[in-house]
């Protein structure tokens, strides 16, 4: 169990920077995402972790010890591949066992330590067979049972779950989450999967071209987003955005816009309230409401009900948003529908720069 | 219709096997034909009729060229030079491959472009510098200097051979074991190598069996007993007034013989390493 901390960390390859400066702090115990779209340097960020990679500046920590002039097998770490990268030439227990073959544990401590790897990822039974015997989910968990065997300060997994099926992922998803309850190490986690950053983190590093655009537990992250691109990249189906204007009215200020028009809770009123934003809201913050309550009103487009609930897209003026209504909602397309939200759960950004504006 | 196509079908079938039978014999005849050669008396040979299959048998042609030549000492220096040549390529060639297909390195494609241009010079051409190199060494003559001037032109072929091999092992399998504790080196040894083993077997066999043929290189480089190697001993045995067919065939079969059994020995990996990578296995 450690702390990390990455300090102003950058990389660049030849002119081409990669990483811009970037600041991490996760506490001993804790569980950080890296989420971004490909090509956002969170692989990389990874790497340079593991020391498979040399940064290009900036300092890496490890329970308090800098480690970037560490070689990988010195860092006292182990990870977990997107494609497992287990030895395809040896058994799967020399496979859990290699990490401390390497480091010169004796045979029968080295069985017994496999051994209970092995039990803890209920593996036990296919300890002699070659990876290229073992379905997906098999080799996952060997990788893991790979990682945990060493019992190391810090766990890495670079995209663990993305070359599983869809049940299999929600499967190792709740396993990996157990694993880190269970053994309490702290996790660097690489996804692009904005659901599993929600589900597993205790902290979330959401990254776009070699910048963090926002750290923040998770709840922050979803609720308070830093800027429009956070905003949509988490939620399925993504936030709406409408933009509009801000009105200053009787009780404080308003956001309008054609078909909208949603008080806002302000905290202070600064004077250029006057002005021009984006509004932000969740799908789920939408309710359907009679007519005389409406802060939003449009005409319905589409009505997909998935079950537990329905997905109306509606058109507001020119702008298209989806609401998230109960599964028994019966409007039908081209009706007029009314909806209202609640001021707590919007979001303003601004226009121009994108960033979160707070009032 | 039908009887036109199974014509046509039938023709297409024997112009097929005319040609692959022609090819056989072109490919094939010539080592039967040292075969029955290599069997007859010396009678039996050079006849008015030509006389294709022996009528009795004889094996004084093989005792002939073990005993009374030199060519056990012959057979002695080809497996040493082959040797020699195939451990310097083993242990030089593949740390090159490795750095090749591993690390981004400046002029690495410079490098590799070389090792192929070295390939196409005719050896004719290398043959007077490499000599005058290897007389200011004090090298000419010498079994370990013939390795070297083999090694000069297999080594390019076997680095880039054994490059595939390598850029086909993937590379987060290293990753891994570096972070299990190996060093680059030991991630290599251990998880790359026994990996890329067929491959490793194939261009090893393929440059042994270069080195051991190989004839224009021995004949300048090597003057005495020594150091003269299998193929050049055959060809000095051509003498002025006499030509000594049956135990020059009888030594072209003892000379291809290790070929064949090492062959035979690493047939099954040596396709697997060649086919490896051709289809997803």
């Amino acid at each position: 169990m450690a702390t990390l901390s990455i300090k102003d960390v950058r990389k660049s390859y030849g002119s081409v920077q990669v990483l811009h400066g970037v600041d991490i702090e996760l506490e001993d115990g804790g569980f950080l995402v890296l989420l971004g779209p490909s090509g956002c340097g969170k692989s990389t960020l990874l790497n340079m972790i593991a020391g498979l990679d040399d940064t290009s500046g900036g300092d890496i920590l490890i329970g308090g010890r800098s480690v970037v002039d560490l070689a990988p097998k010195d860092r006292n770490i182990a990870m977990v591949f997107q494609s497992y990268a287990l030895y395809p030439t040896m058994s799967v227990a020399r496979n859990i066992g290699f990490g401390l073959e390497m480091r010169g544990v004796e045979a029968d401590q080295r069985k017994r330590a496999v051994d209970d790897a092995a039990q803890l990822l209920q593996i036990s039974h296919l300890l002699d067979r070659r990876p290229a015997n073992l379905s997906g989910g098999q080799r996952q968990r060997v990788a893991m049972g790979r990682a945990v065997v060493r019992d190391p300060e810090l766990f890495l997994f670079d995209e663990p779950l993305s070359n599983l099926d869809a049940k299999l992922r929600v499967e190792m998803r709740t396993e990996i989450k157990r694993l880190h309850e269970r053994l309490g190490t702290s996790i660097v986690y690489v996804t692009h999967d904005q659901i599993e950053a929600m589900t597993l983190a205790t902290k979330v590093a959401v990254m776009k071209g070699g910048h963090i655009q926002q750290f923040a537990d998770p709840r922050t992250i979803y609720e308070r987003p830093a800027n429009v691109f956070v905003a949509s990249f988490i939620g399925s189906p993504a936030m709406n955005f409408l933009p509009g204007r801000l009105v200053p009215d009787a009780n404080g200020v308003r956001f309008a816009a054609n078909g909208v028009s949603v008080a806002l809770q302000a905290r202070k009123r600064p004077a250029d309230f006057e002005r021009p934003v984006i509004l932000g809201i969740r799908p789920e913050e939408l309710k359907a409401v009679a007519r005389d309550q409406a802060s939003v009103t449009g005409v319905i487009d589409v009505v997909e009900p998935t079950g537990p609930e329905t997905m109306v897209t509606v058109q507001v003026g020119e702008q298209s948003i989806i609401a998230r209504l109960p599964p028994r909602f019966a409007g039908r397309r081209n009706e007029p529908i009314f909806l209202t939200v609640d001021p707590a759960s919007v979001n303003l950004f601004d226009p121009s720069s994108e960033q979160r504006i707070d009032i | 219709m039908i009887e036109s196509k199974r014509r046509r079908r039938m023709i297409a079938n024997i112009a097929t096997y005319f040609v692959l039978a022609t090819l056989s014999i072109f490919c094939i005849g010539p080592m039967i034909w040292m075969l029955l050669t290599s069997l007859k008396y010396e009678a039996d040979i050079v006849t008015q009729t030509m006389q294709y299959i022996p009528r009795r048998i004889t094996f004084d042609n093989y005792v002939a060229i073990w005993t009374q030549s030199g060519f056990p000492r012959l057979i002695g220096n080809s497996l040493v030079v082959t040797f020699l040549t195939v451990t310097i390529c083993v242990a030089t060639g593949t740390l090159a491959a490795y750095a090749f297909s591993r690390f981004a390195f400046r002029g690495r494609t410079q490098l590799m472009l070389g090792y192929l241009i070295v390939r196409m010079f005719p050896a004719v051409m290398m043959i007077i510098p490499l000599y005058v190199v290897m007389r200011g060494v004090g090298l000419v003559d010498s079994r370990f200097g013939l390795a070297l001037a083999y090694t000069s032109f297999l080594l390019p072929l076997f680095a880039w051979m054994l490059k595939g091999f390598f850029d086909s092992a993937p590379k987060e399998l290293e990753s891994a074991a570096r972070i299990d504790g190996s060093t680059r080196l030991g991630a290599m040894i251990r998880i790359v190598l026994p990996l890329a083993r067929n491959g490793l077997v194939a261009s090893s066999v393929f440059i042994a069996i270069a080195a051991w043929n190989e004839f224009l290189f021995a004949l300048m480089l090597t003057t005495g007993q020594g150091s003269r190697t299998w193929p050049v001993g055959l060809q000095l045995m051509v003498g002025e007034f006499q030509l000594p067919w049956g135990v020059l065939a009888a030594g072209g079969i003892l000379s291809i013989l290790p070929v064949v059994v090492l062959f035979a020995i690493v047939q099954r990996t040596m396709v697997q390493g060649l086919t490896a990578g051709a289809i997803k296995g």
